[in-house]
């Protein structure tokens, strides 16, 4: 793999409609060096040979899914961010994609052509910017009881917080909240590494507070932890809160243990080289409109006056 | 059943058993043979004195009379040691400490009739000896008294005369004082008489020569009774008495135990019978109660059937409501499932053609602008006052701009957008017309229809399953149209076909075969899925009978498919392999017979009205 950065940056379109790989070269011949593939196996034959920045898959293809390929090329491609098109939002296929294949944003089919557009773009310097770190995430260290940060779970069910302890062990110090006030609250006194959160606390979505947090707090690491799962909120906390991982109650230990880990593990990572965090961007929650005031207004002025602990552990 | 009645039978025998032996144990003790070896022993007792009495006696009585005094008591004491020894009253074997005692007992009395047989053999030759010495002896000491000289040597006379009585009396009866006073009396007359003359002592010295024997005889036989007289029978035999009565205690103690153990034993027989007694009672009573209420029941029969029939025609209605709601949900279902495919096929020809729009609009601006400015040129070109300057920019503008636009290409890469765009559209709209052919809303209900038209707009409602990993082979034969509901007989096609699809995990086949037959058509579908067992296909038409988790399906499916076939008049039959795949034969008439047609027609009038 060459060190230096090709002129033009690479982007790999997956698609098992060659008429939508047509319209892809047309839309995006004059800014990148593009490549197309009709199936998810012969997308990998291509990675092999080509390093790419930008996967853009569709998620429905006969033999190989969109999930299956983007996991397979984060195996053999870290660096490139992935991207997931899709005309039919399966829920399980969404939290597969969100778990095993660390998806940068998902586009819904149809779509239009100026966010499609934007979203590669930003993919695309995302990448080229992170490329070299990138390169060395694998090797983080683990996360050690010295520095370890504090994890803070955001549920309306007050037993889910010392559950979340007791998987842990004794090694992280783990914060509840029942409110988003109370979370803010803990985000403002400790230095707080990942949030575990409900998709609703107090039967408000919490997508504003994380994509508001990783905003101004590029370094937490967000987990969801529900049984009131669905497509869209899944889709729209990947898209404007980056959540790291998606997993659903009843909680089970290890699947809750191992997620928590390397959530942690991920923030570590985030902490130690902050260009990484480019990688992790999030789209601006819709503008609401004009003359309402959401609910959470003041809390979410108030995440963004939140100081970074960063410094006091690295 | 068997061991029902011989359990308790059983159990009645070991209780009868367990009380005769108790009563047995407390019969032990026999006091009539009790009181006769008592007697015996009373009796031996009493012949034992009587014969040491008789010994006694001897030197009293003539000695032929103590003889056989001795040998009749003798005889009777031997014939009742005997029955102690043995027979039915012998105290023999009853313990070990009474055997020893009775043993010693025996022997020693067999000891004291031995020196009694001896006592008989001596003492007739003795006590005649010992009788006529002392019938000698006066004679003697009247002859050494006449020797002495009158007057003279009174001491001799009077130790003499002494001597005399002293004798006489031994004779009578000896007492232990009586044989040393005549030996004194003898010692005496020896002393005396060393001063008499030779005659007197010679005399002296006869008479010594008599009484030293009778002495000697005496004396046997005094030591041979007193030896007889010894034997220490009596206590021997008070120790025997004594460890029999010990025994008789110990029998009687036993037998007192065992009495206490029977009272136990009946009272918990008692117990028991009054148990069963209670039990027995209890049921009866039970019997009773229920004789009572079915009489009641009897008397009230019309009343509660009346009633009944009333829950069950309500609970009727009710299922009846219910089962239309869940097949409308079932249809609810399905129907998601099938626009959420649908959807996605859709959404990929809209997604490109709607992006080809936006490209083919963007492009138009700079087309739009390249015409602007060849419009310019040309008017420049045509107009006489315009100066030769602005002509030549316009020209070259206009050249450059159609260079950077490239407009040879870009209008070819526009018509291929636009094809892409009408290729799109027809797929959509292809879709939307497979939709409305599954749907049939806009045919009769009893219409003619052709199965393998009804098979291909199934197969297209669901191809977006099958796509890529599901082979399709289709084994059409040439059908003629059946009169049916073709929207009921598409939903039984695309119920068949997803089922076969799920079953089939990563890549297989489905055969879909047609073929007229009879009086009707055949449709068989086939899948080389994973079949299920004998149980599963036994039920699988069942309602609410699912294999997939809560929640994932009502089971009502095939449910479904079975009821529209019905009532169509047709068979619908499954047969399966596990691991192997499933076929599920179709047959269904050329004509609907007018009932069943209304069947039909009134199942979808169900379905319809919960629609609405």
């Amino acid at each position: 793999m060459s060190e230096s950065l090709p002129a033009r940056a690479r982007v790999l379109f997956v698609d098992d409609e060659p008429r939508v790989l047509t319209t892809m070269r047309i839309l995006f011949r004059s800014r990148y060096e593009l490549f197309f593939a009709e199936s998810g196996s012969a997308a990998l034959e291509l990675l092999k040979t080509q390093p790419v920045d930008v996967i853009v898959s569709d998620q429905r293809m006969p033999g190989m899914t969109g999930i299956e390929l983007l996991r397979a090329a984060r195996e053999l491609n870290p660096q490139a961010m992935r991207i997931l098109l899709t005309g039919y939002s399966d829920l399980n296929a969404i939290i597969g994609s969100i778990n095993e294949g660390e998806i940068f944003r998902f586009v819904n089919k149809p779509w239009s052509n100026e966010d499609l557009t934007t979203t590669v773009a930003r993919a695309v310097s995302a990448a080229r910017a992170t490329q070299a770190v990138a390169r060395r995430s694998d090797d983080a260290p683990a996360p050690t009881a010295a520095a370890a940060p504090g994890v803070l779970v955001l549920d309306d069910d007050p037993q889910v917080p010392p559950k979340i302890q007791a998987i842990l062990g004794g090694d992280f110090r783990v914060f509840g909240a029942r409110t988003m006030e109370d979370a803010v609250g803990h985000l403002e006194r400790e230095p707080i590494g990942v949030v575990i959160s409900d998709t609703r606390v107090q039967d408000n979505p919490v997508v504003a507070l994380i994509g508001t947090l990783k905003q101004h707090r590029p370094e937490l690491v967000s987990v969801i932890l529900t049984e009131r799962a669905d497509a869209g909120s899944a889709i729209d906390l990947i898209n404007q809160g980056q959540i790291y991982r998606f997993i659903t109650k009843p909680i089970h230990d290890s699947q809750c243990k191992i997620a928590v880990n390397s959530a942690l593990k991920q923030h570590q990572r985030l902490a130690q080289s902050p260009e990484l965090t480019q990688r992790y961007e999030v789209e601006r929650a819709p503008q609401p409109p004009p003359g309402s005031v959401p609910a959470n207004a003041g809390l979410l002025e108030r995440v963004k006056t939140l100081r970074s602990w960063v410094k006091r552990w690295v | 059943m068997k061991l029902r009645w011989t359990l308790p039978a059983l159990a009645a025998v070991l209780a009868l058993a367990g009380l005769a032996f108790l009563l047995r144990m407390t019969q032990n003790v026999d006091t009539t043979l009790h009181n006769e070896r008592l007697a015996l022993l009373r009796s031996a007792d009493n012949l034992d004195i009587a014969l040491n009495r008789a010994f006694t006696q001897t030197r009293a009585s003539s000695l032929t009379d103590a003889a056989a005094d001795r040998s009749k008591i003798t005889a009777e004491l031997g014939a009742t040691l005997d029955a102690l020894d043995k027979g039915p009253k012998s105290l023999r074997g009853l313990s070990r400490a009474l055997d020893q005692r009775l043993d010693i007992f025996l022997d020693t009395i067999d000891s004291k009739f031995e020196l009694g047989f001896d006592f008989e053999a001596r003492s007739t030759l003795l006590t005649q000896r010992a009788i006529n010495a002392v019938d000698a002896v006066p004679g003697r000491i009247a002859d050494t008294l006449a020797l002495l000289p009158a007057g003279a040597a009174d001491d001799l006379r009077t130790q003499l005369t002494q001597l005399q009585t002293q004798i006489i009396n031994y004779g009578v009866t000896p007492t232990p004082t009586n044989e040393p006073e005549i030996r004194a009396t003898l010692n005496a007359l020896d002393t005396l008489g060393a001063a008499q003359p030779d005659a007197v002592r010679q005399r002296m010295a006869e008479l010594r020569a008599l009484i030293e024997p009778l002495l000697a005889d005496k004396g046997e036989l005094v030591r041979m009774y007193r030896d007889f007289l010894s034997r220490p029978t009596a206590p021997q035999l008070e120790a025997v008495e004594q460890a029999y009565l010990g025994w008789y205690e110990g029998q009687l103690a036993e037998s007192n135990r065992y009495r206490l153990l029977l009272a136990g034993y009946a009272g918990v027989l008692l117990l028991v019978l009054a148990w069963l007694g209670l039990r027995l009672r209890r049921s009866y009573r039970e019997l009773d109660r229920a004789n009572a209420e079915l009489s009641h029941a009897n008397d009230h029969l019309e009343d509660e059937v009346e009633k009944r029939t009333h829950e069950l025609s309500a609970a009727l209605d009710e299922l009846r409501a219910s089962q239309a709601q869940l097949i409308q949900s079932e249809k609810m279902a399905s129907l998601g499932q099938m626009v959420a495919g649908v959807a996605h096929e859709i959404n990929t020809p809209l997604g490109y053609a709607r992006s080809n729009a936006e490209i083919v609009r963007t492009a138009l601006a700079d087309i739009r602008q390249l015409c602007g400015a060849q419009q310019k040129a040309l008017q420049l070109l045509t107009d006489e006052a315009a100066r030769e300057e602005d002509v030549a920019h316009a020209l070259s503008t206009a050249q450059a701009l159609g260079e950077s636009i490239d407009a040879g290409a870009l209008t070819d890469d526009l018509d291929g957008l636009l094809a892409d765009t009408d290729h799109g559209l027809s797929q959509i709209g292809e879709l939307v017309a497979s939709l409305k052919d599954f749907s049939r809303v806009d045919r009769s209900r009893s219409d003619l229809f052709n199965v393998n038209d009804g098979l291909e707009s199934a197969l297209k409602i669901c191809n977006n399953q099958l796509k890529g990993r599901v082979e399709v082979i289709r084994r059409y034969g040439a059908l003629p149209a059946i009169e049916c509901s073709p929207s009921q007989l598409n939903q039984v096609f695309l119920n068949l076909i997803t089922n076969a699809s799920q079953a089939i995990g990563e890549t297989g086949r489905i055969y879909l075969h047609t073929q007229a037959e009879g009086d009707g058509v055949a449709v068989r579908i086939l899948d080389t899925g994973s079949g299920m067992s004998e149980a599963v296909r036994a039920r699988i038409f069942e309602p609410f009978f699912t294999t997939k988790p809560v929640g994932k399906g009502t089971g009502l499916g095939l449910s479904i498919v079975y009821r529209i076939i019905e009532d169509h008049g047709g068979r619908i039959q499954v047969r399966s392999a596990p691991g192997k795949g499933s076929e599920f034969a179709i047959h269904l008439p050329l004509r609907q017979r007018r009932a069943a047609t209304d069947g039909a027609t009134q199942a979808a009038d169900a379905m319809e009205a919960v629609a609405a």
